[in-house]
């Protein structure tokens, strides 16, 4: 046990940093009257998607998604608003085999009446807000924290600030047993040799090169030119002129800890040691897959302000220059353009950073978590078939 | 070494063919820091590359220490780098065609 962490033990002996009343709609119909519901209650949080039940080439990917992201551990409970599928149902039953302890269940077929789902949706929720208010945190291990790591809106000081001091950030919460995670597979085309150099088994920095390879088959094969969208033209104007710089910077968010494995999109995320979790550059499906994964804490380094956040997880913003700092206060939870300015040095940010993300997990409320930005996003890999 | 604060560039790694601009530059401003001797040829924007070496077409612009993409274009010491003359090695149409 950690004297410096206090957590949410859950039942099956994982850790939540937050205590969360989660309304999860499992079908797109349900979305509004989910939203509404978490609007009125006293402390719930809500997600609205665009899944209507399509068994297509995503089925697997999509409901892998939603179940986990119920099962986070930072959920005290989730209320699931369904239409009564099978599929859907089926997606409870895979939540509470990750681990998820409280499921209520809403069925719109048993009730019959969209207006009643949200009655009794708002007094459940608000009844589940006020019993996860009287659980109190309790001292957790290190291995309680599950660390996602998050880069969007880069600029050329990324690679030189705020992504190293999660660096070492990160080195540090690995070494003391804690679970470290890096995504985004378009961002480390470029720099995947040197963290398959660090991986623990040869087997595991293949598959870090095979990730990769595979992801650029996928866009050579398509024919996409990268050069309009990687780097963005965001990207371009804040300096980074190829995708493999971008990455090369981007990598650097991992610190110098060794890969202990390699995930796919939302794989559960074991309790220890650093990983890459292959998920999409696009900011909101990717925080979406690292909520789906077990991920209880975000680090969301960016240099042009992204607002992007999660409604279960907290996001913490660092920025990567004061002048954007300076420019949306209410963004950014920490400056790392300090490093850039002379006025601190990388070692000092990252060890604010490592202060921050304890704060944090001990409760400390986030600027995206004040600004409520609940964003969710399901990641889809083919066409839309509707059967 | 200088202390950051009065640097105008900045050099990642000693094999780096470049640096990262600090402020913005203008033209015909000197460098003269950490063995640098340049004067600057275009205006560039803080964040932005500036060749620390004459860079030949083809050759690989190295940033960290590692290759980042290759010259599409003769780059001289001074010149500001960047998409006009810099590609990256992969995904690029170039290979797609």
């Amino acid at each position: 046990m950690s004297d410096q962490l206090k957590a949410f033990a859950r039942p099956d002996g994982r850790w939540g940093l937050r205590n969360h009343v989660l309304i999860l709609p499992l079908h797109s119909a349900l979305s509004a009257t989910a939203r509404k519901i978490a609007d009125a209650s006293i402390g719930a949080v809500g997600v609205s998607h665009d899944w209507s039940g399509e068994v297509d080439g995503d089925f697997a990917r999509i409901t892998k998604t939603i179940s986990g992201f119920a099962a986070n551990p930072n959920n005290f409970a989730t209320i699931f608003l369904t239409i009564g599928t099978p599929h859907e149902l089926a997606i409870i039953e895979v939540a509470k085999k990750i681990g998820l302890a409280r499921a209520e269940v809403l069925n719109v077929a048993e009730y019959g009446s969209m207006a009643k789902i949200a009655d009794i949706g708002l007094a459940m929720a608000n009844s589940l807000v006020k019993e996860a208010n009287l659980q109190a945190r309790v001292s957790a291990p290190w291995s309680a924290i599950i660390l996602g790591q998050e880069c969007g809106g880069s600029d050329a000081l990324s690679g030189i600030t705020a992504n190293p001091a999660l660096g070492v950030a990160s080195d540090r919460l690995v070494e003391l047993g804690a679970a470290s995670v890096l995504g985004e597979t378009t961002e480390i085309l470029g720099a995947e040799h040197l963290l398959a150099a660090r991986a623990i088994t040869p087997e595991i920095g293949a598959q870090i090169i095979e990730t990769v390879a595979r992801y650029e088959r996928s866009i050579n094969y398509e024919g996409i030119d990268m050069r309009g969208a990687q780097p963005s033209r965001g990207n371009i104007e804040g300096g980074l002129t190829t995708l493999e710089e971008k990455s090369l910077g981007a990598a650097k968010k991992a610190g110098s800890a060794q890969f202990s494995g390699v995930l796919e999109y939302a794989d559960q995320v074991p309790n220890s040691g650093l990983y890459f979790m292959d998920t999409p550059g696009h900011d909101t499906e990717q925080l979406t897959g690292f909520g789906a994964g077990g991920i209880n804490i975000i680090v969301f380094t960016t240099g042009r302000g992204t607002p992007t956040g999660s409604a279960i997880v907290p996001t913490i913003k660092v920025a990567t220059n004061s002048t954007m700092a300076n420019a949306i206060p209410d963004l950014i939870d920490l400056n790392a353009g300090t490093i850039a300015d002379g006025l601190k040095t990388l070692a000092q940010v990252g060890g604010e950073l490592f202060d921050l993300i304890l704060e944090v997990a001990n409760g400390k409320t986030t600027k995206a978590e004040k600004g409520l930005h609940h964003e969710f996003s399901l990641s889809r890999m083919y066409n839309t078939v509707i059967r | 070494m200088l202390p950051i604060l009065m640097r105008k560039v900045l050099i990642l790694n000693e094999n780096d063919n470049i640096a990262v601009c600090l402020v913005d530059l203008e033209i015909g401003e000197v460098i003269g820091q950490d063995g640098l001797n340049l004067t600057i040829q275009n205006r560039i924007p803080r964040g932005h590359k500036v060749a620390t070496k004459n860079i030949s077409k083809d050759d690989g612009i190295i940033k960290y220490g590692e290759r980042m993409g290759h010259a599409t274009s003769e780059i001289k010491i001074g010149e500001h780098v960047h998409t006009h003359n810099v590609l990256g090695d992969r995904l690029s149409t170039e290979q797609v065609k």
